[in-house]
């Protein structure tokens, strides 16, 4: 086997064992095969344990070679030639990829394992494992990506699955609004990363990242667009990144995040999906070099959220909302760092954080019984001995600042006062003018306008008769 | 015009009259806060978990009707829903003889009424709970009737002879009277028949009549009576006076969200709960929080208004407005009082309504406004307990934000400025009821029962209008809610008559078992014997124990021993209650390491402590920004715990106890006896004196029935129990409920202590209790979730015991692999095959495991208590669904001196563990705190499901799963007299026996007789059967079933151990 056709081989492995699993929980939900709950934890096991290990034969592979950059062609899906257009897929090992794929196996296999037992006897257990295959196919796909178009892929399944997980308790409204609210933030961003994706598209003929970095090995690429059009790409880039990564001004969607069982939220908002923004940033990191605008943006858009976050996380007084804004914390200052171009340390600094916040999320539930050891072991109460900063801020500001925190920077009421009501007012204006339009057209006379919905006409049973 | 006018008249000084008027008004609010107050959930810190009735407020009531009244209040089922009983009526959980019993009863003398000449009521009804009557909103019953066979087929639990005979009799009277149309003039009653007759022909080829086919007629005939019952339905509505329109108008008072909500569903409590929920939480926080919200020993009310009385106020209208309107208040210096007052009558609240308005106010986020309550009454011992009048404040704030929020959503979704005075009178008159969905379901209902009570529409449509209004009034009469009512009597009584039986069958089999053995053995003083919780999971361990070892003697008493006290462990920060919350403790015991070793610990205290601070600093750390950027980049070391604890947790936990083993302390003892005068925290306060210890033995032991020396074997154990697992917030639920939610095994080790106390034996011979020289107590620790036991002071056992305590040991080390055994048949995820290490093994992993949801299963299912000697219950398989409590009426006095303490602890304590499983269970969104995944822990004090939702008390979904509802039946041996007289003489006893909360049977050991309590009288219990099945042991009886089981006696013998050894091995 030469070197060539075990990277194939093993790249198809590794896209193709959560493939074939979300492939099985879908079809047999569509056809109504009901999987028992032990299969069901068997088949995930098998596939991510699967995955794991074909992404650890390439990485063995790629050090014993010194490859450091093995493209996978699957070819082009959809090619339409008046439209220059085609679908390409293709995935690419590299120093950025193949880590993020480990760490996506390992955290996604643990959680698993987490699931299966603790899930156990719930209603919606085939329902979470076919979110769960979606999710990690998504990010597996988004992480290996070669083309933006593939990436775009991988991250609309992520998208998806993590609203659906966000909603998973569909029976309370909270969740359901909640989710929705993710999924709202999730289109901005994806609106976009498509304008984005577009825009280099046109800028460079194809998606391929290639094409946008150069021939360089990751994080070696560069990048052969000039500076103006860097920044308008990076600058839609960004956007995307932020709603994704829960960034200014989308923070708010990530402690409603928190409303799915604990696992999910574990996995999803604490570790995997709140970095793939930042896996975006370092994956096109070569345009941020060409243009120290775009690199200022990045910075400074990190650190605010950084500064922000760690306001924020200080006054929660809830664990999950507490760990949300801690992950926000870092993610800011990992962005930050990308920013810098410190791009091994954002490396590190992402699976480090991933693992960490995973654990401690999933330990969540044992906050009381920390407290008590913790108090148990010191020998009294746990006191919050006034910090630094404390003793300096004056107490009025200090006051003014945990409103601020507390109202969490007031970024929801923002984009709902902002940007969310006056569409809502628009539609329903046009609504009102669509009715009275109809109305004078028909020449019938106008309903009650306020309460009419409030009064249902019923027929009796007799008329059925 | 504004929402919110200045008040200035209030403050004037002229105005003396208003201001005395506003005295009054202030003084009844306060009145009428504290009442309502009494209806919020009583559930303190989860960390305290204290099982009681939930519906506690409704005690003075009876059963039926607190569940009732408390389920329309907080809008909550008041039984399961009517499905689920249907279900155990298929499944045989219910039986029809169950349902003629109870119905009989329930109807007593009307049960012969005659119902419009089609039989009786109780036939009827009996009819009714019998066939699921298919009812539904009018869209989905006029589908039933468009889209499915209703017309065209008889329902298919109609009786086929019934059936036959309805379409016969119908084709014969159809055929003579109506074929032709020429009917005798001179009837005019059947002119509507003849009438209804042609409608339903129409649909039909009527030329061919004669050669009309079976399924036509059939057709036919429903249709036909579908015409009858819905003419006969409009009959009875003619003319009808306006009677029923108080029917459906609720008892309390609906707030302006609910009407706005009704009319626009938008809900205004959304904008009021997200921000009160954080405020909340910031102001009750225990610590978890980084920063203190500022203010906050102002009060609620104050720090709430000195923080949103900042500038720079939030980018939006609505948070403008409420920093515009708490300024207001801020300048005027309002009070919390006055606030209310002013809102109320902002809002127009009348004073009729004004009570029920706060109650409902308060009720809107009752989690954690009973938490504010809690925490300001009860909770004087936490870090930051609420100041006085929490409530109200808190009260005055949320009705402020309510305004705020009620005219925002209104002109929002509305479109009109609508001033808060007229938005109610506004909203009324804007919903309209729709009373036709009350009218279909009436007569579908009719239509149903005619076909299953084969009600002929030719004697259908005689009736008068009077009698079909009769027959409407009597099936509206037996509405869902009484239906429910009697299945849940019924789903009662099959499981009390079974038990009632088994209980005498299993007796009268002990008797004859002990008259035999009377005749070879004389001596029967057992070898050894236990001493138990009466917790209704050492069932199992002591009826395993009693297999095993057929020679020992097991009892059950509260688990915390008597030795009410505040405890501190050598391992503990803090002294907590060890007994019954009722009490209040006045002594203080102490653990400290041995005498000879306390300069070792001290290094290990020392390594304790900086192990701790290390771990709390990371803990906060993580979180913040520098800290979390260092542990973020060496984070990837989480991976290896994270991966192992989650795959590995067994493993991984016996490794963690290794490293925690060299640091813990080493041997301990129990300062237990004081030397000074007063007890409190001390040195030399600490403790008991001796005479206060020779009560507490005397008093456990008279208990126990243990009065003479005869009775007392060499080895007594007395062990205590509780429970530990991991990522579980309600993890003291787990616990032992006589010692508040903590763990029992100080109390055993502090009773056996002092029992071994040769002084205080002195002292009780005075006192003419005799406890033998060689008799010696040794204490234990049973945990419950993962079966393992602890012992305590081994090294004072003598050696001449050794041999005896070594048997004993090892005969409990197979009991508790056996119980493990047995409850495992209850986890799905354990095997069914598994081996008795395999389950040890497994509920070790369970208690360790960070994703398992249910540790263990609590007391779900218990549903039991036996209050008497153990030789009628020994050997009888329970369930694990029974609280024994042990006591023998030859050694108590006439009275029952013993009995009426004993019970005076005993049936509250059970009946609250018991009915918070029912309320949970019975609705566990409403009553209970849901599922348990998407639980957050929040201020240290409670969960909260998913992001930020009102404080959940109450157990959750995965807790109660398992659990039938069903009032805890008492099994009592004692006399009808006995019992009168401890009813009537202790109020707390009287409200819940006589309210019907639980269920009071008395048994006679020497008769074999049951009387049973009845509307205030015992009346003799007849048994439905005698006989019960006999096995060789437990597991040959529960073996290879996951499934409730029924009651079956264990014969004691060898081959017991025997038979069941081999499955083990």
């Amino acid at each position: 086997m030469t070197p060539e056709t075990f990277f194939t081989f093993f790249g198809i492995c590794v896209v193709a064992s959560p493939a074939i699993l979300l492939a099985l929980f879908g079809l047999t939900a569509l056809l109504g095969i009901s999987l028992s709950e032990r299969s069901l934890a068997w088949l995930t096991l098998a596939s991510v344990l699967f995955g794991l290990l074909s992404s650890l034969a390439i990485l063995g592979m790629m050090i014993a070679t010194g490859t450091r950059h093995v493209p996978v062609e699957i070819g082009n899906w959809v090619v339409i030639p008046e439209q220059h257009f085609h679908f390409h897929l293709k995935f690419i090992f590299d120093r950025l990829s193949v880590p993020f794929a480990i760490l996506t196996f390992v955290l996604c296999g643990t959680i698993g394992a987490f699931t299966t037992k603790y899930l156990h006897r719930e209603p919606g257990y085939r329902r979470f494992f076919l979110f769960y295959a979606i999710f990690l196919l998504g990010m597996i796909v988004s992480t290996l990506a070669g083309t933006i178009e593939t990436l775009f892929f991988g991250w609309e399944f992520v998208g998806l699955s993590s609203a659906l997980l966000v909603a998973y308790f569909h029976e309370r409204p909270n969740p359901v609004r909640n989710g929705l609210r993710v999924w709202s933030v999730y289109r901005i961003a994806d609106a976009s990363f498509l304008i984005a994706a577009l825009a280099l598209h046109h800028l460079t003929g194809a998606g391929d990242f290639d094409g946008l970095m150069g021939a360089g090995a990751w994080p070696k690429g560069h990048t052969t667009i000039s500076e103006s059009h860097a920044l308008f790409v990076g600058l839609f880039l960004l956007v995307a990144v932020a709603g994704k990564s829960a960034l200014i001004p989308f923070s708010g969607w990530l402690p409603r995040a928190m409303e799915g069982p604990t696992p999910s939220s574990a996995v999803f908002y604490g570790s995997l999906s709140v970095h793939l923004g930042a896996f975006l940033l370092l994956r096109v990191s070569p345009i941020l070099e060409v243009s120290p605008l775009l690199s200022a943006a990045v910075i400074l858009l990190g650190l605010s959220s950084a500064l922000l976050g760690t306001l924020m996380a200080r006054v929660q007084t809830d664990i999950k909302s507490a760990l949300a804004f801690a992950s926000l914390t870092q993610v800011g200052i990992i962005v930050a760092e990308i920013g810098f171009g410190l791009r091994y340390i954002a490396l590190i600094h992402i699976v480090g954080h991933a693992c960490l916040r995973t654990l401690q999320l999933l330990r969540s539930p044992s906050l009381l019984h920390d407290y008590h050891s913790m108090e148990n072991a010191i020998g009294s109460h746990l006191s919050h001995a006034p910090t630094f900063w404390e003793r300096i801020v004056p107490s009025s500001f200090r006051a003014w600042l945990y409103r601020f925190s507390v109202e969490r920077g007031y970024l929801d009421t923002i984009l709902d006062e902002y940007i969310l009501r006056p569409f809502v007012f628009f539609f329903k204006w046009s609504d009102r003018m669509e009715r009275r339009w109809t109305n004078f057209l028909s020449g019938k006379e106008p309903p009650d306008k306020n309460l009419s919905s409030m009064t249902k006409t019923s027929t009796s049973l007799e008329e059925l008769l | 015009m504004t929402d919110f006018p200045v008040v200035p008249s209030l403050h004037s000084e002229t105005n003396l009259i208003l201001d005395k008027k506003l005295s009054v008004r202030v003084e009844r609010l306060k009145h009428q806060i504290e009442h309502a107050a009494h209806y919020l959930p009583a559930q303190g810190p989860i960390t305290v978990f204290v099982h009681h009735n939930t519906l506690h407020a409704f005690e003075e009531m009876s059963f039926d009707g607190g569940v009732q009244t408390g389920g329309e209040l907080f809008g909550c089922h008041p039984y399961l829903p009517e499905e689920k009983y249907r279900q155990y009526l298929e499944e045989d959980r219910i039986r029809t003889v169950d349902l003629e019993a109870v119905l009989l009863d329930d109807l007593g003398e009307e049960a012969d009424r005659l119902v419009a000449s089609f039989g009786t009521r109780y036939a009827l009804r009996l009819a009714m709970l019998q066939s699921p009557l298919h009812s539904g909103s009018s869209a989905e019953l006029k589908w039933v009737i468009a889209e499915t066979d209703a017309l065209r087929k008889f329902r298919d639990d109609v009786f086929p002879d019934v059936r036959d005979r309805l379409i016969a009799e119908t084709r014969h009277w159809v055929m003579r009277d109506f074929r032709n149309g020429n009917l005798k003039q001179n009837q005019n009653q059947n002119q509507g028949t003849q009438y209804l007759i042609e409608r339903v022909f129409k649909q039909f080829n009527k030329k061919n009549i004669e050669s009309w086919s079976n399924k036509i007629w059939e057709e036919f005939v429903l249709r036909f009576l579908f015409q009858v019952c819905h003419h006969g339905f409009l009959l009875a509505e003619e003319e009808k006076e306006e009677q029923a329109e108080n029917q459906n108008v609720l008892n309390h008072v609906q707030r302006h969200r609910d009407l706005l909500f009704q009319a626009t569903g938008e809900d205004s409590d959304l904008l009021v709960h997200d921000l009160l929920i954080r405020f909340c939480s910031a102001f009750l926080d225990q610590g978890f929080g980084d920063w203190e919200l500022p203010n906050r020993e102002a009060g609620f009310y104050q720090s709430f208004i000195q923080l949103y009385d900042k500038p720079y106020a939030a980018p939006s209208s609505w948070l403008r407005k409420l920093s515009r309107e708490v300024h207001r208040l801020n300048q005027s210096e309002m009070g919390a009082l006055e606030s209310i007052d002013e809102s109320l009558r902002l809002l127009r609240v009348s004073e009729e309504e004004q009570e029920s308005f706060i109650t409902q106010t308060l009720l809107a986020l009752q989690g954690w406004a009973g938490m504010v309550w809690q925490m300001e009454t009860n909770a004087e011992w936490a870090i930051h307990p609420a100041p006085a009048e929490s409530l109200i404040e808190f009260l005055a704030i949320r009705l402020i934000l309510d305004r705020l929020a009620i005219s925002y959503v209104a002109r929002n979704v509305l479109w009109f400025d609508c001033s808060l005075q007229t938005l109610r009178p506004t909203l009324l008159a804007n919903i309209h009821e729709e009373d036709s969905q009350s009218a279909d379901r009436q007569i579908f209902t009719l239509f149903q029962l005619a076909q299953i009570r084969g009600w002929k529409p030719e004697d259908l449509q005689q009736l008068t209008q009077e009698q079909w209004r009769t027959l409407l009034q009597e099936i509206g009469d037996f509405s869902e809610l009484e239906r429910r009512r009697i299945y849940h009597l019924a789903y009662e009584h099959k499981y009390r008559n079974a038990t009632l039986d088994a209980v005498i069958a299993h007796s009268k089999s002990n008797v004859s078992k002990r008259n035999q053995a009377s005749n070879t053995k004389t001596n029967s003083r057992p070898a050894y014997q236990l001493v138990c919780c009466i917790d209704d999971r050492e069932e199992s361990f002591r009826r395993h124990l009693e297999e095993v070892a057929p020679e020992c003697e097991t009892f059950g008493i509260a688990g915390f021993y008597g030795v009410a006290m505040y405890y501190r462990g050598a391992l503990d920060a803090y002294f907590k209650p060890l007994c019954p919350v009722s009490i209040k403790p006045q002594h203080y015991i102490v653990e400290a390491p041995l005498y000879s070793q306390v300069q070792a610990e001290q290094r290990r205290s020392e390594a304790r402590r900086r192990i701790g601070r290390m771990t709390h600093q990371t803990h906060r750390g993580t979180r913040t920004f520098l800290g979390g950027l260092i542990t973020g980049l060496f984070g990837s070391l989480a991976a290896f715990p994270l991966v192992a604890r989650v795959l590995f947790p067994r493993a991984t936990s016996h490794i963690r106890d290794y490293f925690g083993s060299i640091v813990s302390p080493p041997s301990t003892e129990l300062h237990t006896e004081r030397t000074e005068k007063e007890p409190g925290v001390d040195v030399g306060h600490i403790g008991y004196t001796i005479e206060e210890m020779a009560d507490i033995v005397e008093a456990g032991m008279r208990a126990l029935g243990l009065g003479e020396p005869a009775l007392i074997s060499d080895l007594i154990i007395i062990c205590g129990h509780g429970s530990s697992s991991v990522n579980n917030p309600h993890e003291s639920a787990y616990n032992c409920g006589a010692c508040s939610g903590g763990r029992g095994g100080p109390n055993a080790r502090v009773f056996s202590q002092m029992a071994n106390d040769l002084r205080i034996r002195q002292m009780l011979l005075e006192r003419n209790l005799v406890i033998p020289k060689e008799t010696i107590f040794v204490g234990g620790y049973h945990n419950t979730c993962d079966d393992s036991m602890t012992w305590y002071d081994l090294d004072n056992v003598p050696v001449s015991h050794r041999p005896l305590f070594e048997r004993a040991k090892s005969q409990i080390d197979a009991a508790k692999a056996r119980s493990a055994h047995e409850r495992c048949r209850r986890f799905e995820s354990a095997e069914l095959s598994i081996s008795f290490e395999e389950a040890l093994e497994h509920v070790e992993e369970r208690s360790e495991d960070l994703s398992q949801a249910r540790p263990e299963y609590n007391h779900a299912t218990n549903g039991l208590c036996f209050v008497g000697h153990r030789d009628w219950s020994r050997g009888l398989f329970l369930d694990r669904r029974a609280f024994l409590t042990s006591y023998t009426p030859s050694q108590d006095d006439a009275q029952g001196t013993i009995l009426e303490q004993m019970l005076r602890a005993v049936i509250p304590v059970c009946a609250g563990i018991n009915l918070e499983y029912y309320f949970s269970t019975v609705d566990v969104e409403g009553y209970g705190c849901g599922s348990k995944l998407p639980h957050n822990i929040t201020s240290l004090l409670g969960v909260m499901s998913g992001a930020a939702s009102d404080l959940r008390p109450g157990l959750s979904l995965q807790m109660i799963e398992i659990h039938e509802p069903m009032r805890i039946l008492f099994v009592i041996e004692t006399t009808p007299q006995v019992m009168q007289r401890i009813i009537e003489n202790n109020p707390s006893i009287k409200k819940i026996v006589e309210g019907n909360w639980v269920q009071l049977a008395l048994f006679d050991a020497e008769s074999l007789q049951i009387h049973r309590y009845v509307r205030g009288e015992f009346i003799l219990y007849q048994p439905e059967v005698t006989e019960i099945p006999a096995v060789n042991s437990s597991l040959d009886w529960y073996r290879g079933w996951r499934d409730h089981l029924g009651f079956a006696s264990i014969h004691e013998t060898e081959k017991t151990i025997t038979s069941s050894e081999t499955i083990s091995s």
